[in-house]
């Protein structure tokens, strides 16, 4: 009777403690959630603050602030076009030298050096992926930016650029002709002046009279170095997900190992190097530090990959502090234009690099 | 297998006569995510007595064990139908509580899963949960949950120590342990050793037997000859349903089914 | 003619190897470039003046200042990302996995993670600097508050992800051995998964402090900066980072090396915390199996 009695006692006491433990667990998933959602509230609130911030410009100036070259504080008339490009060419220059080069480092990681010296070299290059960015910076503009002044620039604009034109009556106009041109110009036909055209537009990008380091290619550079070791290290990760059997079968049929790399380890994880690449992207897209160094801070479009420019990143960490009304609000839209165009880069290289995850069945 | 399909199979209650019942199933079904994993079961597990479940895997054996504690509600889009009573209630119907049944029926796994804490810390974690004790009162408890498991002897000096730092085999009798401190009725062992060595293997069976004096235990195991040394009683698996479920000398040397024959003499599984 | 076959793709492999080789090289180069300038230049420009002396004697002084700021901002940033960041990885894990809430938000965490700095600076500007300034009617304007919750937002993903990771990777048995004594799922979250896992844990939160350490663009309009020590967080605050950007575009030689031991200083500092977290997880999975 008494056993009874207190077998009931403690069904009883299991049953309260039951309910307790349901309440706390809802309070708790509750609590949790709440912190997942902030994380929500971070990319939206971003987004919006950016936004917000920038309704002056956007309300003045609509849809001609994207495609305006002006950055006038004195007449308070701003766009984005400078900043955009130089953001743009930046890092495609970036991911020129970057992902080929990273490419190589992370085939030579996973394929081909001697098993002792994979984890030393590749831990040291994670390692230097985690360097911040005003390092690079600082080594971009001390050390890199002065020897491209004196070695590089001269090089390129020798033997790529454009020597000074001649100004030759051409139609209606005068245009500017190469030395070349204007000894042949009796000669010229139709093609052989577009052809003209374009290798002249392809000289100006290597034309410049700045004396200085910085510009265009040397931040492209720059962030180039800083992205290697960040893609390298995710396509060999990448790259060591393929299934030992399938690289082994490749083998096992005589192929080098550049084929098996080729055609058995790229193709297996094709979606998830694009997923890397564009993570580099994003970013050399979003970076301010190694780019405002060697940048030059000019907000003025040049055809010159060789002259001074400006990128949004570079733009607002230089001007932000000093602006005010209009030119704070054009900043704020630049900022908020830079956030949208790096949220879908990198939505997209999530999105590549998620589809090798669920081959994988992960 | 035609045989289990309608009713009440008529020898899952005659290998249980030797004992009171303690778990009686009936009719049990279970889908896992649309998957009908188990069909029909019936069985009538005796009270302290060994009941082991035998059969080639994916036979549904580890599912059915599984659904005793009703472990598998940790996981989406499992369901069980049919009615499992342990002690004349349903432990199936949703308004039994978890935390009673899982003080009534414990669980030993596959791995000795040892929790991140010291050897005391993992057998009084549990105990805690359910009741209020005084520190010498758990001292006690702990003490003898360990004995029981046979363990006391070779960790009495190194309580405070983490529990990681054990062997495989002690770390299994550490988990026993931690199920029996919790003075369950039903003890579940989901193949216990086979993760271990065959010394570490003859001592947990040896606990076993020591153990069948007090708890009702049902032991999964893919070890046919585990089954014959240490269970009274013996069901055969296969594809979901209860093929034979008798004595264990009866199923070992004269099953009456042609498909538990095969089994056992290894010609498939 | 197959001899000429097994030739040209023996070449072509030879060709293959050899560039790939030549890449590693080109990119270890300069990144030993990188490193041993900041080592060379920052080892030559150090002294005793450096953790001693602050900002405001100019190229006399030290970085003091700069130094104590960084150590309070880094450790407002991470005091206020490790408990939302290991709650919200700790949901994703053990409660929306598999859910489609669950997915999405470890999706947008991740794209978070690369997110530019210098936008999540303008957001953290707007959200608190612009406010305090009109509550307090601009006597309190930037300051190091703002500071760590801009590298609060940097460090969150990085917290969120790792904690997402390390308690997906507890083995599921330790789950169902802890419920079937009847633990409830806090307790058992709580008690033992992140127990389980807090090694991995904390090489997240090293990892994180590693990654805020550096940030500079976020801190420029949040902390703003002071050539003075403060150790009140209300207060305009220096950070490491930010000296070195304003001395290096400073046109005198001697702020120049200044920054250059600064930036030795980070260097040494993050490279510490990258093979700390490493060392720390390393001895984990040693301990485990």
């Amino acid at each position: 009777m008494q056993a009874d009695q207190g077998a009931n006692a403690l069904a009883i006491a299991q049953e309260q403690r039951a309910l307790k433990d349901a309440n706390h667990d809802l309070l708790f998933s509750w609590l949790l959630k709440a912190c997942a959602l902030l994380v929500l509230a971070c990319l939206l609130g971003a987004a919006g603050a950016t936004l917000w911030g920038g309704r002056h410009a956007f309300g003045a100036f609509g849809w001609h602030f994207l495609g305006s070259d002006a950055w006038d504080p004195g007449n308070d008339i701003y766009g984005a076009l400078v900043p955009v490009y130089g953001t743009i060419a930046t890092s495609l220059i970036a991911l020129l030298i970057a992902v080929p080069v990273s490419f190589g480092i992370a085939l030579y990681l996973s394929e081909v050096a001697p098993p002792w010296l994979r984890t030393p070299v590749a831990s040291a290059i994670e390692l230097l992926a985690g360097i911040p960015s005003i390092i690079y910076g600082m080594w971009g503009l001390f050390v890199f930016a002065p020897f491209f002044a004196d070695h590089i620039k001269p090089w390129l604009t020798d033997h790529l650029g454009n020597p000074p034109p001649v100004q030759v009556p051409w139609g209606d106009g005068v245009i500017p002709f190469t030395p070349w041109a204007v000894e042949h110009v009796s000669v010229i036909g139709p093609v052989a002046h577009l052809l003209h055209k374009l290798t002249w537009a392809f000289g100006q990008l290597f034309t410049s009279d700045s004396p200085f380091g910085a510009s265009i290619l040397t931040a492209g550079i720059v962030l180039a170095v800083m992205i290697i070791p960040f893609i390298s290290s995710v396509m060999r990760e990448v790259f060591q997900t393929v299934p030992t059997r399938l690289k082994e079968s490749a083998y096992a049929l005589g192929s080098s190992t550049w084929e098996v790399s080729w055609d058995i380890v790229l193709p297996y994880t094709r979606s998830a190097v694009v997923g890397g690449v564009f993570l580099g992207l994003g970013r050399a897209l979003g970076e301010t530090m190694a780019v405002t160094f060697v940048l030059g801070n000019a907000m003025s479009l040049s055809p010159s990959l060789l002259d001074p420019g400006a990128s949004i990143a570079s733009t607002i960490a230089n001007q932000f502090s000093e602006a005010a009304g209009l030119q704070k609000s054009s900043l704020m839209a630049l900022a908020f234009l830079l956030f949208v165009v790096t949220f879908f880069v990198l939505l997209i290289a999530r999105l590549m690099l998620r589809r090798l995850a669920l081959k994988e069945g992960r | 297998m035609i045989e289990s399909a309608a009713g009440v199979n008529p020898q899952s209650t005659a290998a249980a006569a030797l004992a009171p019942c303690k778990l009686q199933v009936r009719d049990l079904h279970f889908y896992y995510n649309g998957f009908h994993a188990l069909k029909g079961i019936d069985m009538d597990i005796p009270e302290k007595k060994v009941t082991a479940i035998i059969g080639p895997s994916g036979c549904g054996k580890s599912t059915l064990l599984r659904i005793f504690n009703r472990i598998y509600a940790i996981y989406p889009k499992l369901e069980a139908k049919g009615a499992i009573t342990l002690d004349g209630e349903n432990i199936l119907d949703p308004g039994y509580s978890m935390n009673r049944l899982r003080s009534k029926v414990g669980m030993v796994f596959q791995k000795p899963v040892p929790f991140p804490m010291t050897i005391f810390e993992n057998v009084a974690y549990g105990i805690r949960h359910h009741e209020k004790l005084s520190r010498t009162d758990m001292d006690i408890r702990v003490e003898q949950a360990l004995r029981s498991a046979a363990l006391w002897d070779e960790v009495k000096d190194k309580l405070k120590q983490n529990a990681l730092g054990l062997s495989g085999g002690q770390q299994q009798r550490l988990c026993i342990a931690r199920a029996i401190a919790l003075r369950p009725e039903v003890l579940l062992l989901d193949e216990p050793t086979s993760a271990l060595d065959p010394i570490a293997t003859g001592r947990i069976e040896q606990l076993v037997e020591e153990l069948k004096n007090e708890y009702t235990i049902v032991i999964v195991t893919h070890n046919m000859q585990q089954a014959a040394r240490c269970s009274d009683l013996t069901a055969f698996m296969y594809l979901g349903e209860l093929i034979e479920f008798d004595q264990t000398e009866k199923i070992f040397t004269k099953p009456s089914k042609k498909q538990t024959e095969d089994y056992i003499t290894g010609r498939f599984g | 003619m197959s001899n000429a076959l097994y030739l040209r793709r023996r070449v072509a492999n030879m060709v293959a190897l050899c560039m790939s080789m030549l890449a590693t090289l080109i990119g270890l180069t300069f990144l030993a470039w990188i490193l041993w300038e900041t080592l060379h230049q920052g080892i030559g420009a150090l002294n005793l003046k450096l953790f001693t002396k602050i900002t405001a004697y100019g190229e006399d002084g030290g970085l003091a200042n700069a130094m104590i700021g960084s150590l309070i901002i880094n450790f407002i940033g991470i005091a206020i990302a490790t408990p939302i960041g290991v709650m919200a990885g700790t949901w994703l894990a053990e409660y929306a996995n598999r859910t489609k809430l669950g997915e999405s938000i470890r999706f947008l965490n991740d794209i978070l993670l690369s997110a530019p700095s210098i936008v999540l600076g303008l957001f953290v500007y707007t959200i608190i600097v612009l406010p305090s300034t009109a509550i307090t009617h601009g006597s309190t304007t930037f300051s190091g508050l703002a500071g760590g919750v801009a590298l609060a937002l940097i460090a969150l993903p990085v917290i969120v992800r790792t904690t997402d990771e390390m308690l997906r990777l507890v083995p599921s048995t330790l789950r169902e051995a802890a419920l079937s004594l009847g633990v409830p799922q806090w307790k058992l979250t709580v008690q033992i998964l992140i127990r389980a896992a807090r090694s991995g844990l904390i090489t997240g939160v090293l990892l994180a402090l590693a990654r805020i350490s550096g940030e500079t663009a976020p801190l420029l309009f949040t902390a703003f900066g002071n050539n003075y020590t403060t150790f009140n967080p209300m207060d305009k605050m220096s950070s490491l980072p930010q000296m070195i950007y304003q001395y290096a575009n400073d046109p005198g030689e001697a702020m120049h090396s200044i920054a250059w031991a600064g930036a030795f200083v980070i260097t040494m500092f993050v490279l510490l915390l990258s093979l700390a977290s490493r060392l720390v997880l390393s001895r984990n999975k040693v301990s485990h199996d």
